[in-house]
């Protein structure tokens, strides 16, 4: 594409498709009470639920399987799911849906102005972007209190706070709660904010699609809460059968919250696919996509292809807990290997899902503080979409244990510690661009390299993991449990802080304060190993997960696990309150460019206009020739003034 | 598949931008119809998973006892109608492709009363199985098919409805033969049309896969 020298006037913009006569989003956008938002969204949902509870006694009542045993699963089902209809109707979600039934279209308009917008069905990619940071957010401090409590129960193998049942659905819904959080953590926030910046677009490809996303992410987030007051449910987070048929209404607020959710991630993750490959910038060819848009499309993928299972897996366990089918009841010609077999092909897929764009983060930040081009660029995107492919061949060693055919495990064991060939590519490419670099340790520079750390014990782990000697000695224990703590926490979560702290002046306009910082990032860092390490050998010693006692010699290790827990758990807050300082108490204003970095997200103003770019740049370059002489542009923007004042967007700044 | 094409009235676009926005959201839809046909095929790859574990695995003499199966005539129905969907989505694309809108029209909006009864069938259907739910391996995956079919058959005919009312109201607003010209907007409709019927011949392709397991095997 050639870009015009001329500037378009405001009669020939837009003109494209002609506004349709009623806009379902301009009824979203109306300023005041009479308007659809957050408040509409809950008072909806909220009487969704009593109607729907209301709906299922009427309809179910009388049967006498519901008479007998007094729970009526079509009552607390309905009412979840009418409750998040409501929501979604509450919000604004099903009005252009309804709208298109009779033919109508809806106008794009900006986003509503101030801060209400973040409380409303916004198609601006980058408000959604930012509505996730809070929800994650959320959700992370809600499965990190839960966390709390467990290691408060550990101090003491005799002096209990909690009876062993509430302790299993303390231990459960954290562990569902960071997983669900986990799966969206950085394709949410970061992935919806940034991917039109870093391709160059001025639009997501379906942005209803992606607005719906963040919407129903909020709802099962509400429905997977409601387990607590249904009274829980004792399976873990991997909600395995028997016991899940055994359990009460607690375990269809799971079921049913990892359908809703897995909608949302369907739905965050066609739109992402489907944007970046059809939305990049001309001149962006697939060798010149950023790392992290890379990470992002393997993710993607991977969200849209493997989701579809963990949603049939839950719609099947609703069926058993409403209709009565017996999918996984073996007395009745089921089975409840097939949950396992239908949870953990979404289940591993979902390991990488939430490490692919840890990686991606990480080689998108380190040749920007290693002022270094990124080492083996193609390895690293070959790796991503090499480890994606591969996570759908390796769910059975998840089942080692629990009676896979054993002429079954070589192969699957074979094809678990294949999978570390290409995870390990990324990490070399890693450790390729820090060769022999001078690095400038900033906060986010300390996060990426911390996740090398931490990832390195968590894989190596993995790989011993993957060898059934070593499974079938460590299964159900502690071992199991530091290892994928070490990967998703010490990887993803270190990863999505490197992002917050790189990407937050982009995204708010101000920086976070550098002394706070270092206190939180020391204080994680130090404090997560301390929490995880001695785990390891807790696990060893043979302490298993999921139970409340254990023998009385491991109280040391236990207790100086806890403290550590409850001293990284304090590092949450000091992180809290640098979001607080940083931006209300001592705000200091982000430059455009504050890190001198050469991707294109950090070309366009800060705060990013409403359409990103003035012009649709045309790529003329990869973003990572630092350091380079006579480094070719980036990109050609047409003519317009390069707004990242301080670091020209077509030279190289190195 | 939405439509969200739409030259934003606040993006200043440029000739040439406007054509490559038009580019990218023609091969959104395009790219967008086939990995919906992705996610679809996992979900029924699930079922028909489900569907032979169970089968395998026989727990307790309990798959299948006596043979029994689901009504035969209702599924004879419920798939053909599926079917002739199907066909007419097809039928009414090619139509389109040769400047005979009316024919589109006539056979979309059949189509659409042809996925209504489809769906209404598999309700009742779903409501009159002659057997427990979870009397069986058989029976409860039988449900698990009639649940997820009911929402199939919704979806199909949801987005044929719309891409119908779409073209009505292309008529109302830019008038005869609106869905056949090279405007942005007749271009992003034709891309819709051909997205929305590859999905229904791969809807049928899967009704005919299960009509095998679960009313003639």
């Amino acid at each position: 594409m050639t870009i015009s020298a001329e500037r378009p006037t405001e009669a020939t913009a837009g003109t494209a498709t002609p506004a349709g006569p009623r806009s379902g989003s301009s009824w979203t956008n109306r300023p005041g009470w009479m308007s659809q938002h957050l408040g509409t969204a809950i008072v909806l949902g909220f009487l969704g639920y009593i109607f729907g509870h209301w709906w299922g006694n009427h309809l179910a009542g009388s049967y006498s399987y519901i008479a007998n045993n007094g729970q009526n699963g079509v009552a607390d089902f309905l009412g979840l799911a009418l409750m998040v209809l409501g929501w979604l109707l509450g919000i604004g979600a099903l009005n252009y849906p309804i709208m298109k039934l009779f033919g109508r279209e809806a106008r794009e308009e900006p986003p509503a102005p101030g801060l209400s917008k973040y409380f409303r069905y916004t198609l601006d990619h980058k408000v959604v972007g930012m509505q996730y940071v809070v929800g994650v957010l959320l959700f992370l401090f809600t499965g990190g209190l839960l966390a709390m409590a467990i290691r408060t129960e550990l101090l003491n193998p005799t002096v209990h706070i909690f009876n062993p049942g509430t302790y299993i659905e303390i231990v459960s819904e954290h562990g569902t709660i960071m997983m669900m959080m986990a799966t969206s953590i950085v394709v949410g926030p970061l992935g919806n904010y940034l991917v039109p910046l870093m391709i160059g677009s001025r639009r997501m490809a379906f942005p209803r699609i992606e607005a719906f996303s963040f919407w129903i992410f909020t709802a099962g987030y509400m429905v997977i809460f409601s387990a607590l007051p249904y009274g829980g449910f004792n399976t873990g987070w991997t909600g395995y059968a028997p016991l899940q048929t055994q359990n009460g209404p607690g375990m269809i607020s799971y079921l049913f919250g990892f359908a809703v959710i897995g909608m949302g991630m369907m739905a965050a993750g066609f739109n992402i696919a489907v944007s970046i490959i059809n939305y990049r910038a001309p001149g962006m060819t697939w060798s010149r996509v950023p790392i992290f848009v890379w990470s992002i499309l393997a993710t993607a993928s991977l969200l849209t292809l493997a989701t579809p299972v963990l949603f049939s897996a839950g719609l099947f366990g609703i069926l058993d807990k409403t209709v009565q089918t017996a999918f996984y009841v073996d007395e009745h010609g089921g089975s409840s290997y097939l949950w396992q077999n239908l949870f953990w092909f979404f289940g591993h897929p979902e390991v990488y899902i939430m490490a692919l764009p840890g990686f991606g983060i990480v080689a998108e930040i380190l040749p920007v503080f290693t002022r270094k081009p990124l080492f083996a660029y193609k390895v690293a995107a070959s790796g991503m979409i090499g480890v994606a492919l591969l996570s759908f061949f390796v769910w059975q060693h998840h089942l080692f244990q629990s009676g896979i055919n054993p002429d079954m495990r070589p192969l699957f064991m074979l094809t678990t510690e294949l999978i570390s060939i290409p995870t390990g590519f990324i990490f070399l490419v890693g450790m390729g661009t820090l060769y022999r670099a001078k690095i400038r340790f900033e906060i986010p520079m300390l996060f990426a390299m911390a996740l090398f750390f931490n990832f390195l014990i968590g894989g190596v782990t993995g790989v011993f993991l993957s060898d059934v000697p070593v499974n079938v000695t460590v299964h159900g224990g502690f071992f199991v449990l530091s290892h994928f703590h070490y990967t998703i926490m010490g990887g993803l979560l270190f990863a999505f802080m490197a992002g917050l702290y790189y990407w937050l002046p982009k995204m708010t306009g101000f920086m976070l304060n550098k002394k706070i910082g270092l206190v939180h990032f020391w204080m994680m860092f130090v404090f997560f190993n301390l929490t995880f390490f001695p785990m390891f050998i807790i696990g060893l010693l043979g302490q298993p997960r999921r139970v409340f006692t254990y023998a009385s010699n491991l109280q040391g290790l236990n207790d100086f696990s806890s403290i550590s827990a409850f001293l990284l758990g304090a590092s949450f807050i000091v992180f809290a309150w640098n979001l607080v300082y940083s931006m209300w108490i001592s705000p200091e204003k982000a430059p455009a460019n504050p890190w001198e970095s050469l991707g294109l997200e950090w070309q366009t103003a800060t705060p990013v206009p409403a359409h990103n770019f003035d012009r649709i740049p045309v790529i003329m370059t990869d973003p990572y020739h630092y350091s380079e002489a006579n480094a070719p542009a980036l990109a050609d923007f047409g003519g317009a003034a390069p707004v990242a004042s301080d670091t020209s967007s077509t030279s190289n700044p190195a | 598949m939405t439509d969200t094409f739409k030259g934003s009235k606040y993006a200043l676009a440029t000739p040439e931008e406007r054509e490559f926005e038009l580019r990218s959201h023609l091969g959104a839809i395009w790219t967008g119809g086939r990995l919906f046909i992705g996610m679809y095929t996992f979900m029924l790859a699930s079922l028909a998973f489900s569907y032979f574990y169970l089968r395998s695995s026989n727990n307790a003499q309990l798959w299948r006892p006596n043979h029994i199966t689901a009504p035969t005539y209702y599924g004879f129905f419920i798939y053909g109608f599926m079917v002739l969907t199907a066909i007419l989505a097809i039928y009414g694309q090619w139509r389109l492709r040769k400047g005979e809108v009316a024919d589109w029209q006539v056979a979309g909006w059949t189509g659409v009363a042809s996925g209504l009864i489809a769906l209404f069938l598999q309700i009742w259907e779903f409501t009159r199985v002659p057997f427990y739910p979870g009397s069986s391996g058989y029976a409860s995956t039988f449900i698990g098919y009639a649940v997820m079919n009911i929402g199939t058959i919704a979806v199909g005919t949801y987005w044929l409805e719309t891409t119908l009312a779409r073209s009505l109201r292309m008529r109302r607003e830019l008038g005869e033969g609106a869905e056949l010209s090279s405007s942005p907007s007749a271009q992003s409709f034709r891309a819709n049309v051909a997205s929305m019927t590859y999905n229904w011949g791969f809807i049928a392709l899967g009704a005919t896969l299960f009509l095998v397991l679960f009313y003639l095997m």
